[in-house]
Protein backbone atom coordinates (compact mmCIF):
# COMPACT_ATOMS: atom_id res chain seq x y z
CA UNK A 1 0.00 0.00 0.00
CA UNK A 2 1.32 3.45 -1.28
CA UNK A 3 1.82 5.93 1.81
CA UNK A 4 -1.21 7.77 -0.18
CA UNK A 5 -3.23 5.06 -0.05
CA UNK A 6 -2.58 4.36 3.53
CA UNK A 7 -3.55 7.72 4.41
CA UNK A 8 -6.58 7.74 2.70
CA UNK A 9 -7.61 4.15 4.01
CA UNK A 10 -6.89 5.54 7.81
CA UNK A 11 -8.56 8.89 6.38
CA UNK A 12 -11.70 7.53 5.46
CA UNK A 13 -12.14 5.29 8.90
CA UNK A 14 -11.70 8.38 10.90
CA UNK A 15 -14.34 10.32 8.81
CA UNK A 16 -16.62 7.46 9.33
CA UNK A 17 -15.98 8.08 12.85
CA UNK A 18 -17.81 11.28 12.85
CA UNK A 19 -20.29 10.41 10.31
CA UNK A 20 -23.82 9.57 11.66
CA UNK A 21 -25.31 6.40 10.35
CA UNK A 22 -27.32 4.75 12.37
CA UNK A 23 -29.17 7.26 13.63
CA UNK A 24 -29.06 11.17 14.03
CA UNK A 25 -26.04 11.96 14.75
CA UNK A 26 -24.81 8.22 15.85
CA UNK A 27 -21.41 7.52 15.33
CA UNK A 28 -18.64 4.75 15.56
CA UNK A 29 -16.94 7.08 17.98
CA UNK A 30 -20.12 7.45 19.86
CA UNK A 31 -20.67 3.93 20.27
CA UNK A 32 -16.64 3.59 21.31
CA UNK A 33 -17.60 5.90 24.56
CA UNK A 34 -21.07 4.20 25.06
CA UNK A 35 -18.91 0.68 25.29
CA UNK A 36 -15.67 1.85 27.25
CA UNK A 37 -18.13 3.02 29.58
CA UNK A 38 -20.19 0.79 29.96
CA UNK A 39 -18.07 -1.97 29.57
CA UNK A 40 -14.47 -3.02 28.03
CA UNK A 41 -14.55 -1.10 25.00
CA UNK A 42 -15.32 -1.63 21.46
CA UNK A 43 -13.56 -3.98 18.76
CA UNK A 44 -13.74 -2.15 15.59
CA UNK A 45 -16.28 -4.91 14.02
CA UNK A 46 -18.73 -3.99 16.94
CA UNK A 47 -17.79 -0.08 16.46
CA UNK A 48 -19.03 -0.38 12.75
CA UNK A 49 -21.80 -2.68 13.60
CA UNK A 50 -23.27 -0.57 16.08
CA UNK A 51 -23.02 2.66 14.48
CA UNK A 52 -24.96 1.34 11.67
CA UNK A 53 -27.60 0.22 13.91
CA UNK A 54 -28.48 3.28 15.71
CA UNK A 55 -28.46 4.50 19.57
CA UNK A 56 -31.46 3.07 20.50
CA UNK A 57 -30.83 -0.82 19.50
CA UNK A 58 -27.18 0.04 21.05
CA UNK A 59 -28.44 0.78 24.09
CA UNK A 60 -30.60 -1.69 24.51
CA UNK A 61 -28.27 -4.70 23.32
CA UNK A 62 -25.24 -2.68 25.89
CA UNK A 63 -28.45 -2.64 29.08
CA UNK A 64 -29.96 -5.78 28.20
CA UNK A 65 -26.70 -7.95 26.62
CA UNK A 66 -27.58 -11.03 24.22
CA UNK A 67 -31.08 -13.02 24.34
CA UNK A 68 -30.67 -15.52 26.74
CA UNK A 69 -28.13 -14.33 28.73
CA UNK A 70 -24.86 -13.59 29.40
CA UNK A 71 -22.09 -15.69 28.15
CA UNK A 72 -18.20 -16.15 27.58
CA UNK A 73 -17.07 -16.62 24.07
CA UNK A 74 -13.25 -17.57 23.00
CA UNK A 75 -10.96 -19.52 24.53
CA UNK A 76 -11.23 -20.69 28.22
CA UNK A 77 -8.16 -19.32 30.10
CA UNK A 78 -4.90 -20.94 31.07
CA UNK A 79 -1.96 -19.88 32.99
CA UNK A 80 1.37 -21.86 31.77
CA UNK A 81 -1.25 -24.55 29.81
CA UNK A 82 -3.34 -25.08 32.94
CA UNK A 83 -6.48 -24.37 33.49
CA UNK A 84 -7.48 -21.75 36.09
CA UNK A 85 -7.84 -23.28 39.38
CA UNK A 86 -9.49 -19.61 41.69
CA UNK A 87 -9.25 -21.42 44.86
CA UNK A 88 -5.89 -22.76 45.32
CA UNK A 89 -3.71 -20.76 42.98
CA UNK A 90 -3.02 -16.96 44.27
CA UNK A 91 -4.07 -14.76 42.01
CA UNK A 92 -6.36 -17.11 39.68
CA UNK A 93 -9.54 -15.29 41.40
CA UNK A 94 -8.23 -12.14 40.09
CA UNK A 95 -7.87 -13.94 36.16
CA UNK A 96 -10.92 -15.78 36.35
CA UNK A 97 -12.72 -12.46 36.59
CA UNK A 98 -10.63 -10.50 34.22
CA UNK A 99 -11.16 -13.24 31.91
CA UNK A 100 -14.77 -13.25 32.35
CA UNK A 101 -14.87 -8.94 31.33
CA UNK A 102 -12.76 -9.75 28.06
CA UNK A 103 -14.90 -12.84 27.36
CA UNK A 104 -18.40 -11.56 28.55
CA UNK A 105 -21.24 -10.94 25.86
CA UNK A 106 -22.65 -8.46 28.45
CA UNK A 107 -20.14 -6.18 29.94
CA UNK A 108 -22.11 -4.04 31.34
CA UNK A 109 -22.76 -6.87 34.15
CA UNK A 110 -19.15 -6.88 34.59
CA UNK A 111 -18.47 -3.70 35.36
CA UNK A 112 -21.39 -2.87 37.01
CA UNK A 113 -19.77 -5.88 39.56
CA UNK A 114 -16.56 -4.07 39.61
CA UNK A 115 -19.11 -0.83 40.56
CA UNK A 116 -21.06 -3.09 43.29
CA UNK A 117 -17.06 -4.71 44.33
CA UNK A 118 -15.89 -0.68 45.03
CA UNK A 119 -19.31 0.07 46.68
CA UNK A 120 -19.48 -2.83 49.00
CA UNK A 121 -16.12 -2.89 49.41
CA UNK A 122 -14.85 -6.31 51.11
CA UNK A 123 -11.40 -7.69 51.32
CA UNK A 124 -9.41 -10.12 53.62
CA UNK A 125 -11.98 -12.96 53.62
CA UNK A 126 -11.45 -16.35 52.35
CA UNK A 127 -11.28 -17.23 48.36
CA UNK A 128 -14.55 -18.96 48.55
CA UNK A 129 -16.29 -16.17 50.30
CA UNK A 130 -15.30 -13.94 48.23
CA UNK A 131 -15.82 -15.94 44.92
CA UNK A 132 -19.36 -16.21 46.08
CA UNK A 133 -19.82 -12.91 47.16
CA UNK A 134 -18.62 -11.43 43.32
CA UNK A 135 -21.18 -14.22 42.07
CA UNK A 136 -24.02 -12.64 44.03
CA UNK A 137 -23.08 -9.02 43.12
CA UNK A 138 -23.17 -10.38 39.58
CA UNK A 139 -26.55 -12.11 40.04
CA UNK A 140 -28.06 -8.45 40.96
CA UNK A 141 -26.01 -6.04 39.44
CA UNK A 142 -28.62 -4.70 37.18
CA UNK A 143 -31.36 -5.54 39.63
CA UNK A 144 -33.59 -4.32 42.66
CA UNK A 145 -30.64 -2.51 44.91
CA UNK A 146 -33.00 -3.16 47.78
CA UNK A 147 -32.63 -6.81 46.83
CA UNK A 148 -29.22 -6.38 46.36
CA UNK A 149 -28.62 -4.77 49.92
CA UNK A 150 -30.68 -7.97 51.36
CA UNK A 151 -28.26 -10.10 49.65
CA UNK A 152 -24.94 -7.64 50.90
CA UNK A 153 -26.06 -7.66 54.44
CA UNK A 154 -26.43 -11.51 54.87
CA UNK A 155 -23.60 -12.36 52.68
CA UNK A 156 -20.70 -14.74 54.78
CA UNK A 157 -17.98 -12.15 53.25
CA UNK A 158 -19.26 -9.10 54.32
CA UNK A 159 -20.40 -10.27 57.90
CA UNK A 160 -17.41 -11.30 58.68
CA UNK A 161 -15.91 -8.29 57.21
CA UNK A 162 -17.82 -5.94 59.03
CA UNK A 163 -18.30 -8.00 62.08
CA UNK A 164 -21.87 -8.61 61.31
CA UNK A 165 -21.93 -12.52 62.11
CA UNK A 166 -21.77 -12.91 65.87
CA UNK A 167 -22.68 -9.52 66.74
CA UNK A 168 -25.12 -10.42 69.62
CA UNK A 169 -27.72 -8.23 72.16
CA UNK A 170 -25.18 -7.99 74.66
CA UNK A 171 -22.92 -6.94 72.94
CA UNK A 172 -24.12 -6.06 69.28
CA UNK A 173 -21.68 -4.37 67.18
CA UNK A 174 -21.71 -1.24 65.63
CA UNK A 175 -19.45 -1.48 62.10
CA UNK A 176 -22.14 -2.64 59.78
CA UNK A 177 -24.87 -0.48 60.74
CA UNK A 178 -22.73 2.48 60.36
CA UNK A 179 -21.03 1.57 57.31
CA UNK A 180 -24.59 0.62 55.86
CA UNK A 181 -25.57 4.26 56.57
CA UNK A 182 -22.58 6.19 55.51
CA UNK A 183 -20.96 4.16 52.31
CA UNK A 184 -23.80 1.84 51.40
CA UNK A 185 -27.16 3.90 51.10
CA UNK A 186 -27.31 7.68 52.87
CA UNK A 187 -23.58 9.56 53.27
CA UNK A 188 -25.03 11.62 55.46
CA UNK A 189 -28.65 12.50 57.32
CA UNK A 190 -27.80 9.96 60.32
CA UNK A 191 -27.30 10.30 63.98
CA UNK A 192 -24.99 8.07 65.99
CA UNK A 193 -28.10 7.20 67.93
CA UNK A 194 -29.49 6.00 64.36
CA UNK A 195 -25.94 3.83 63.63
CA UNK A 196 -26.17 2.32 67.63
CA UNK A 197 -29.77 1.79 67.15
CA UNK A 198 -29.69 -0.45 63.69
CA UNK A 199 -26.28 -2.11 64.94
CA UNK A 200 -29.59 -3.48 68.40
CA UNK A 201 -31.48 -4.36 65.29
CA UNK A 202 -29.02 -6.28 63.04
CA UNK A 203 -27.83 -8.40 65.64
CA UNK A 204 -28.91 -12.16 65.68
CA UNK A 205 -26.68 -13.21 63.12
CA UNK A 206 -24.14 -15.83 63.79
CA UNK A 207 -21.03 -17.84 61.88
CA UNK A 208 -20.69 -21.17 61.31
CA UNK A 209 -17.64 -22.32 59.90
CA UNK A 210 -16.65 -24.96 57.82
CA UNK A 211 -12.76 -26.91 57.48
CA UNK A 212 -13.01 -26.43 53.32
CA UNK A 213 -13.16 -21.65 54.34
CA UNK A 214 -17.05 -21.86 53.49
CA UNK A 215 -19.11 -20.90 55.92
CA UNK A 216 -23.12 -20.41 56.80
CA UNK A 217 -24.36 -18.07 57.95
CA UNK A 218 -27.56 -18.46 60.27
CA UNK A 219 -30.13 -16.04 61.81
CA UNK A 220 -30.51 -17.06 65.62
CA UNK A 221 -33.08 -15.12 67.62
CA UNK A 222 -32.27 -15.40 70.78
CA UNK A 223 -28.91 -13.58 70.08
CA UNK A 224 -30.96 -11.03 68.72
CA UNK A 225 -32.36 -7.38 70.63
CA UNK A 226 -36.09 -7.64 70.03
CA UNK A 227 -36.40 -4.72 72.35
CA UNK A 228 -38.08 -1.51 71.36
CA UNK A 229 -35.41 0.84 68.86
CA UNK A 230 -36.21 4.50 67.68
CA UNK A 231 -34.41 4.61 64.00
CA UNK A 232 -34.82 7.92 61.68
CA UNK A 233 -37.81 8.61 62.82
CA UNK A 234 -39.26 5.24 63.46
CA UNK A 235 -39.77 3.54 66.67
CA UNK A 236 -40.62 -0.35 66.90
CA UNK A 237 -39.28 -3.38 67.53
CA UNK A 238 -37.38 -3.21 64.63
CA UNK A 239 -35.50 -6.28 63.08
CA UNK A 240 -32.99 -6.46 59.56
CA UNK A 241 -35.14 -5.87 57.42
CA UNK A 242 -36.77 -2.81 59.14
CA UNK A 243 -33.32 -1.54 59.22
CA UNK A 244 -33.15 -1.77 55.48
CA UNK A 245 -36.53 -0.91 54.33
CA UNK A 246 -35.84 2.56 56.44
CA UNK A 247 -32.66 3.37 55.09
CA UNK A 248 -33.37 2.93 51.44
CA UNK A 249 -36.59 5.11 51.87
CA UNK A 250 -34.74 7.60 53.48
CA UNK A 251 -34.63 10.89 51.07
CA UNK A 252 -30.86 10.98 51.06
CA UNK A 253 -31.05 7.56 49.67
CA UNK A 254 -31.81 8.29 46.36
CA UNK A 255 -29.99 11.45 45.43
CA UNK A 256 -26.74 9.29 47.22
CA UNK A 257 -27.27 6.03 45.08
CA UNK A 258 -27.67 7.90 41.61
CA UNK A 259 -24.84 10.39 42.22
CA UNK A 260 -22.48 7.68 42.82
CA UNK A 261 -24.03 5.51 39.81
CA UNK A 262 -23.48 8.96 37.43
CA UNK A 263 -19.93 9.69 38.60
CA UNK A 264 -19.21 5.62 37.55
CA UNK A 265 -20.54 7.05 33.72
CA UNK A 266 -19.68 10.07 33.57
CA UNK A 267 -16.31 12.34 34.76
CA UNK A 268 -18.31 16.05 35.09
CA UNK A 269 -21.10 16.10 37.80
CA UNK A 270 -24.74 16.04 36.62
CA UNK A 271 -27.05 19.00 36.38
CA UNK A 272 -29.82 19.77 39.11
CA UNK A 273 -32.61 18.77 36.66
CA UNK A 274 -30.58 15.42 35.70
CA UNK A 275 -30.16 14.60 39.52
CA UNK A 276 -33.76 15.02 39.91
CA UNK A 277 -34.53 12.98 36.79
CA UNK A 278 -32.68 10.47 37.86
CA UNK A 279 -34.07 10.26 41.15
CA UNK A 280 -37.85 10.17 39.76
CA UNK A 281 -36.64 7.05 37.93
CA UNK A 282 -34.99 5.03 40.44
CA UNK A 283 -37.95 5.86 42.93
CA UNK A 284 -40.58 5.13 40.05
CA UNK A 285 -38.81 1.92 39.37
CA UNK A 286 -39.06 1.01 42.83
CA UNK A 287 -35.41 1.49 43.61
CA UNK A 288 -34.39 -0.65 40.15
CA UNK A 289 -30.84 -0.02 39.38
CA UNK A 290 -31.19 -0.76 35.18
CA UNK A 291 -33.68 1.86 34.47
CA UNK A 292 -31.22 4.14 36.02
CA UNK A 293 -28.06 3.16 34.00
CA UNK A 294 -29.98 3.01 30.96
CA UNK A 295 -30.94 6.85 31.53
CA UNK A 296 -27.28 7.99 32.90
CA UNK A 297 -26.02 5.94 29.19
CA UNK A 298 -28.40 7.52 26.89
CA UNK A 299 -27.51 10.84 28.65
CA UNK A 300 -25.72 13.32 26.09
CA UNK A 301 -23.03 14.29 28.80
CA UNK A 302 -21.74 10.99 28.38
CA UNK A 303 -20.90 11.72 24.73
CA UNK A 304 -19.25 14.95 25.20
CA UNK A 305 -16.01 16.11 24.26
CA UNK A 306 -15.58 12.84 22.16
CA UNK A 307 -12.22 13.73 20.58
CA UNK A 308 -10.83 14.96 24.35
CA UNK A 309 -12.16 12.12 26.83
CA UNK A 310 -12.04 13.09 30.47
CA UNK A 311 -12.34 10.03 32.61
CA UNK A 312 -9.33 8.18 33.77
CA UNK A 313 -9.58 4.42 32.79
CA UNK A 314 -9.08 2.39 36.31
CA UNK A 315 -6.63 0.08 35.88
CA UNK A 316 -9.07 -3.11 35.81
CA UNK A 317 -10.63 -1.11 32.63
CA UNK A 318 -7.21 -0.47 31.26
CA UNK A 319 -6.32 -3.33 31.11
CA UNK A 320 -8.92 -5.28 30.40
CA UNK A 321 -10.28 -3.10 27.58
CA UNK A 322 -6.92 -3.33 26.30
CA UNK A 323 -7.23 -7.39 26.21
CA UNK A 324 -10.56 -7.66 24.96
CA UNK A 325 -10.39 -4.79 21.85
CA UNK A 326 -7.24 -6.67 20.88
CA UNK A 327 -8.73 -9.91 21.09
CA UNK A 328 -6.07 -10.87 23.90
CA UNK A 329 -6.57 -13.84 26.40
CA UNK A 330 -5.78 -14.77 29.30
CA UNK A 331 -2.66 -16.95 28.76
CA UNK A 332 -0.30 -15.68 31.71
CA UNK A 333 -0.47 -14.74 34.94
CA UNK A 334 1.08 -11.18 34.27
CA UNK A 335 -2.40 -9.25 34.69
CA UNK A 336 -2.34 -10.32 38.77
CA UNK A 337 1.01 -8.70 39.74
CA UNK A 338 0.57 -5.66 37.58
CA UNK A 339 -2.85 -4.70 38.43
CA UNK A 340 -1.49 -4.35 42.13
CA UNK A 341 1.09 -2.85 41.05
CA UNK A 342 -1.37 -0.60 39.06
CA UNK A 343 -3.12 0.50 42.40
CA UNK A 344 -6.55 -2.17 41.82
CA UNK A 345 -6.55 -5.55 42.62
CA UNK A 346 -9.97 -7.02 42.43
CA UNK A 347 -10.89 -9.07 45.81
CA UNK A 348 -8.49 -6.91 47.74
CA UNK A 349 -10.08 -3.32 47.74
CA UNK A 350 -7.87 -0.92 50.27
CA UNK A 351 -10.26 -0.37 52.67
CA UNK A 352 -14.30 -0.48 53.06
CA UNK A 353 -14.52 3.02 51.49
CA UNK A 354 -13.04 1.26 48.17
CA UNK A 355 -10.15 2.80 45.65
CA UNK A 356 -9.85 6.68 45.27
CA UNK A 357 -10.91 7.17 41.58
CA UNK A 358 -10.33 9.60 39.03
CA UNK A 359 -6.75 10.90 38.75
CA UNK A 360 -5.80 9.14 41.91
CA UNK A 361 -5.16 6.17 39.36
CA UNK A 362 -2.41 8.25 37.99
CA UNK A 363 0.32 8.11 40.15
CA UNK A 364 4.13 8.25 38.48
CA UNK A 365 4.59 4.35 39.67
CA UNK A 366 0.50 3.36 38.65
CA UNK A 367 1.39 4.62 35.31
CA UNK A 368 5.09 3.29 35.10
CA UNK A 369 3.09 -0.32 35.61
CA UNK A 370 0.64 0.34 32.72
CA UNK A 371 3.59 0.91 30.08
CA UNK A 372 4.76 -2.47 31.90
CA UNK A 373 0.92 -3.32 31.32
CA UNK A 374 1.21 -2.48 27.84
CA UNK A 375 4.43 -4.09 26.60
CA UNK A 376 2.90 -7.77 27.98
CA UNK A 377 0.09 -7.76 25.99
CA UNK A 378 1.84 -7.30 22.50
CA UNK A 379 3.86 -9.48 23.74
CA UNK A 380 1.83 -12.52 24.82
CA UNK A 381 -1.03 -10.87 22.62
CA UNK A 382 -2.54 -10.66 19.52
CA UNK A 383 -1.11 -7.85 18.64
CA UNK A 384 2.22 -9.23 18.93
CA UNK A 385 4.15 -8.74 15.27
CA UNK A 386 4.55 -11.72 13.49
CA UNK A 387 8.28 -11.16 11.85
CA UNK A 388 9.24 -9.76 8.89
CA UNK A 389 5.70 -9.00 8.39
CA UNK A 390 5.59 -5.67 8.35
CA UNK A 391 8.56 -4.75 6.33
CA UNK A 392 11.15 -1.78 5.85
CA UNK A 393 10.17 -0.99 2.51
CA UNK A 394 6.58 0.34 4.34
CA UNK A 395 5.84 4.15 4.56
CA UNK A 396 6.17 5.79 8.14
CA UNK A 397 2.35 6.14 7.55
CA UNK A 398 1.92 2.35 6.44
CA UNK A 399 3.44 1.03 9.16
CA UNK A 400 2.10 3.27 11.65
CA UNK A 401 -1.63 2.43 10.17
CA UNK A 402 -0.52 -1.26 10.55
CA UNK A 403 0.34 -0.67 14.02
CA UNK A 404 -2.92 0.58 14.62
CA UNK A 405 -5.46 -1.71 12.99
CA UNK A 406 -3.43 -3.96 15.26
CA UNK A 407 -4.41 -2.80 18.24
CA UNK A 408 -8.14 -2.83 17.65
CA UNK A 409 -8.13 0.54 15.76
CA UNK A 410 -8.52 2.78 19.39
CA UNK A 411 -9.35 6.75 18.98
CA UNK A 412 -6.01 8.40 19.01
CA UNK A 413 -5.26 11.93 18.66
CA UNK A 414 -3.76 14.35 15.88
CA UNK A 415 -0.69 15.28 18.10
CA UNK A 416 -0.39 11.86 19.17
CA UNK A 417 -0.67 10.09 15.73
CA UNK A 418 1.58 12.93 14.46
CA UNK A 419 4.01 12.13 16.93
CA UNK A 420 4.04 8.40 16.07
CA UNK A 421 4.14 8.56 12.36
CA UNK A 422 7.14 10.84 13.05
CA UNK A 423 8.80 8.21 15.23
CA UNK A 424 8.38 5.65 12.54
CA UNK A 425 10.32 8.16 9.98
CA UNK A 426 12.57 8.65 12.09
CA UNK A 427 13.36 4.97 12.95
CA UNK A 428 15.95 3.68 10.33
CA UNK A 429 17.90 7.23 10.70
CA UNK A 430 20.98 5.33 11.61
CA UNK A 431 20.99 2.77 9.30
CA UNK A 432 22.66 3.84 5.51
CA UNK A 433 19.99 4.62 3.10
CA UNK A 434 21.01 1.45 1.08
CA UNK A 435 20.34 -0.63 3.57
CA UNK A 436 17.08 0.04 4.89
CA UNK A 437 14.91 -1.81 2.73
CA UNK A 438 16.96 -5.10 3.83
CA UNK A 439 16.10 -3.90 7.42
CA UNK A 440 13.23 -5.62 8.45
CA UNK A 441 14.11 -6.67 11.82
CA UNK A 442 14.06 -2.77 12.83
CA UNK A 443 10.84 -2.88 10.86
CA UNK A 444 9.96 -5.36 13.34
CA UNK A 445 10.98 -3.85 16.36
CA UNK A 446 9.48 -0.35 15.06
CA UNK A 447 6.32 -2.28 15.03
CA UNK A 448 6.44 -3.87 18.94
CA UNK A 449 7.22 -0.03 19.82
CA UNK A 450 4.35 1.66 18.13
CA UNK A 451 1.89 -1.26 19.29
CA UNK A 452 3.03 -0.37 22.94
CA UNK A 453 2.98 2.72 22.62
CA UNK A 454 -0.53 3.24 20.90
CA UNK A 455 -1.71 0.75 23.78
CA UNK A 456 0.09 2.92 26.47
CA UNK A 457 0.32 6.62 25.35
CA UNK A 458 -1.70 9.79 27.07
CA UNK A 459 -4.75 8.46 24.99
CA UNK A 460 -5.13 5.45 26.47
CA UNK A 461 -5.38 6.07 29.20
CA UNK A 462 -8.64 8.27 28.80
CA UNK A 463 -12.25 7.29 28.06
CA UNK B 1 23.56 -49.86 -1.27
CA UNK B 2 19.64 -50.25 -0.51
CA UNK B 3 20.11 -52.57 2.31
CA UNK B 4 22.16 -49.37 3.64
CA UNK B 5 19.41 -46.80 2.75
CA UNK B 6 17.19 -49.41 5.22
CA UNK B 7 19.35 -50.01 7.95
CA UNK B 8 19.74 -46.05 8.02
CA UNK B 9 16.41 -45.61 8.30
CA UNK B 10 15.98 -47.99 10.82
CA UNK B 11 18.41 -46.48 12.92
CA UNK B 12 16.47 -43.39 12.97
CA UNK B 13 13.47 -44.73 13.76
CA UNK B 14 15.12 -46.46 16.45
CA UNK B 15 16.52 -42.95 17.70
CA UNK B 16 13.07 -41.39 17.17
CA UNK B 17 11.67 -44.34 19.41
CA UNK B 18 14.53 -43.86 22.14
CA UNK B 19 13.76 -40.05 22.35
CA UNK B 20 9.88 -40.30 22.36
CA UNK B 21 10.64 -43.00 25.43
CA UNK B 22 12.84 -40.83 27.21
CA UNK B 23 10.46 -38.11 27.10
CA UNK B 24 7.54 -40.41 28.30
CA UNK B 25 9.58 -41.57 31.02
CA UNK B 26 10.40 -38.25 32.26
CA UNK B 27 6.87 -37.29 32.50
CA UNK B 28 6.01 -40.22 34.51
CA UNK B 29 9.04 -39.87 36.61
CA UNK B 30 7.60 -36.25 37.29
CA UNK B 31 5.24 -36.26 40.54
CA UNK B 32 2.07 -34.40 40.20
CA UNK B 33 1.78 -31.21 41.50
CA UNK B 34 -0.94 -30.12 43.18
CA UNK B 35 -1.46 -27.02 44.64
CA UNK B 36 -3.77 -26.33 47.90
CA UNK B 37 -4.93 -22.84 49.13
CA UNK B 38 -4.65 -22.27 52.75
CA UNK B 39 -6.45 -19.70 54.62
CA UNK B 40 -5.28 -18.96 58.35
CA UNK B 41 -6.88 -16.65 60.61
CA UNK B 42 -7.53 -16.66 64.44
CA UNK B 43 -7.90 -19.53 65.32
CA UNK B 44 -8.66 -21.39 62.05
CA UNK B 45 -7.02 -23.24 59.54
CA UNK B 46 -9.23 -23.63 56.18
CA UNK B 47 -7.79 -25.87 53.21
CA UNK B 48 -9.78 -25.51 50.16
CA UNK B 49 -8.82 -28.79 48.63
CA UNK B 50 -8.90 -31.27 52.11
CA UNK B 51 -6.78 -34.09 49.57
CA UNK B 52 -4.54 -34.64 46.74
CA UNK B 53 -2.31 -37.11 44.52
CA UNK B 54 1.08 -38.41 46.24
CA UNK B 55 3.37 -35.93 44.62
CA UNK B 56 4.73 -32.65 44.99
CA UNK B 57 1.57 -30.88 47.39
CA UNK B 58 1.84 -26.81 47.00
CA UNK B 59 0.53 -25.64 50.22
CA UNK B 60 -0.41 -21.57 49.12
CA UNK B 61 -0.86 -20.04 52.57
CA UNK B 62 -2.76 -16.81 53.10
CA UNK B 63 -2.89 -14.79 56.51
CA UNK B 64 -6.00 -13.20 56.71
CA UNK B 65 -5.64 -12.75 60.50
CA UNK B 66 -4.20 -10.04 62.65
CA UNK B 67 -1.40 -12.12 64.40
CA UNK B 68 1.22 -13.99 62.75
CA UNK B 69 0.79 -17.40 62.03
CA UNK B 70 2.92 -20.38 60.35
CA UNK B 71 1.82 -24.01 59.02
CA UNK B 72 3.42 -26.87 60.05
CA UNK B 73 3.00 -30.44 57.76
CA UNK B 74 3.09 -33.78 60.16
CA UNK B 75 2.64 -37.23 59.30
CA UNK B 76 -0.38 -38.72 61.81
CA UNK B 77 2.36 -40.28 64.19
CA UNK B 78 3.24 -36.55 64.96
CA UNK B 79 6.53 -36.84 62.53
CA UNK B 80 7.51 -33.18 61.43
CA UNK B 81 7.40 -32.72 57.07
CA UNK B 82 7.65 -28.86 56.76
CA UNK B 83 6.91 -26.09 57.67
CA UNK B 84 6.82 -22.15 56.29
CA UNK B 85 8.16 -19.96 58.92
CA UNK B 86 6.14 -17.35 60.65
CA UNK B 87 3.64 -15.28 58.00
CA UNK B 88 2.41 -12.32 59.16
CA UNK B 89 -0.53 -10.67 58.97
CA UNK B 90 -1.98 -9.98 55.25
CA UNK B 91 0.98 -11.97 54.01
CA UNK B 92 1.43 -14.82 52.00
CA UNK B 93 3.78 -18.22 51.46
CA UNK B 94 4.27 -21.14 50.46
CA UNK B 95 5.35 -24.60 51.13
CA UNK B 96 5.98 -27.47 48.81
CA UNK B 97 6.16 -30.98 49.94
CA UNK B 98 7.15 -34.33 48.12
CA UNK B 99 3.87 -36.49 50.35
CA UNK B 100 3.50 -40.12 49.93
CA UNK B 101 -0.27 -41.32 50.78
CA UNK B 102 -0.96 -40.93 54.21
CA UNK B 103 -3.10 -38.78 56.44
CA UNK B 104 -1.64 -35.67 57.75
CA UNK B 105 -2.07 -32.93 60.08
CA UNK B 106 -1.72 -29.15 59.56
CA UNK B 107 -1.30 -27.10 62.70
CA UNK B 108 -0.21 -23.79 63.57
CA UNK B 109 2.79 -24.54 66.13
CA UNK B 110 3.03 -20.96 67.12
CA UNK B 111 1.83 -20.17 70.64
CA UNK B 112 -1.13 -22.12 71.47
CA UNK B 113 -2.79 -21.53 68.22
CA UNK B 114 -3.27 -25.04 68.10
CA UNK B 115 -4.40 -25.61 70.43
CA UNK B 116 -7.31 -22.92 70.01
CA UNK B 117 -8.28 -24.22 66.71
CA UNK B 118 -5.50 -23.94 64.05
CA UNK B 119 -5.07 -27.40 63.26
CA UNK B 120 -7.12 -29.85 60.68
CA UNK B 121 -6.11 -32.82 58.63
CA UNK B 122 -5.53 -33.25 55.13
CA UNK B 123 -5.66 -36.89 53.11
CA UNK B 124 -2.87 -37.87 50.20
CA UNK B 125 -4.24 -40.64 48.40
CA UNK B 126 -3.07 -42.96 45.57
Amino acid sequence: MSATAARRRHGRRRAHARRPSGGRGWTEAHVRRLFWRAGFGATPAEARRWARRGKAATLDHVVNGPPGGARVRGPAPRVEQRPLDPLNEWGDDVLWWLDRMIRSTHPLQEKLTLFWHDHFATADQDTPLMLAQNRMLRANALGSFRELLGAVTRDPAMQLFLSLADSTKDAPNENYARELMELFTLGSGYSERDVREAARALTGYTADWHDDGTVTIKYDAGQHDDGVKTLLGRRGRLGVDDVLDLVTAHPNHAPFLVGKLWSFFVATPPSRATLRALVATYRGSGLRIEPVVRQILAHPQLYRGLDAPDMVKCPVVFLAGAMRTTGTYVTQDYPTWLLELMGQLPFSPPSVAGWDWGAAWMSSNAMRQRFVAGNHVVQYGRPRPRKGAAPASLTPQEAYARAWRAVGEPRVSAATRATLTHLAARFFDDIDARWRDQADWRADALQWTLRHLLLTCPDAQLH
Amino acid sequence: MVARRTGSLLLALLLLLAVLTASAADARRRPPTTSVGVAAREFRFSAYRTSAPGGIVRFNVANFGEDGHDLVVETAGGRRVGRTGEVRSGRRATLALRLRPGTYRLVCDLADHAARGMRTSFRVTR
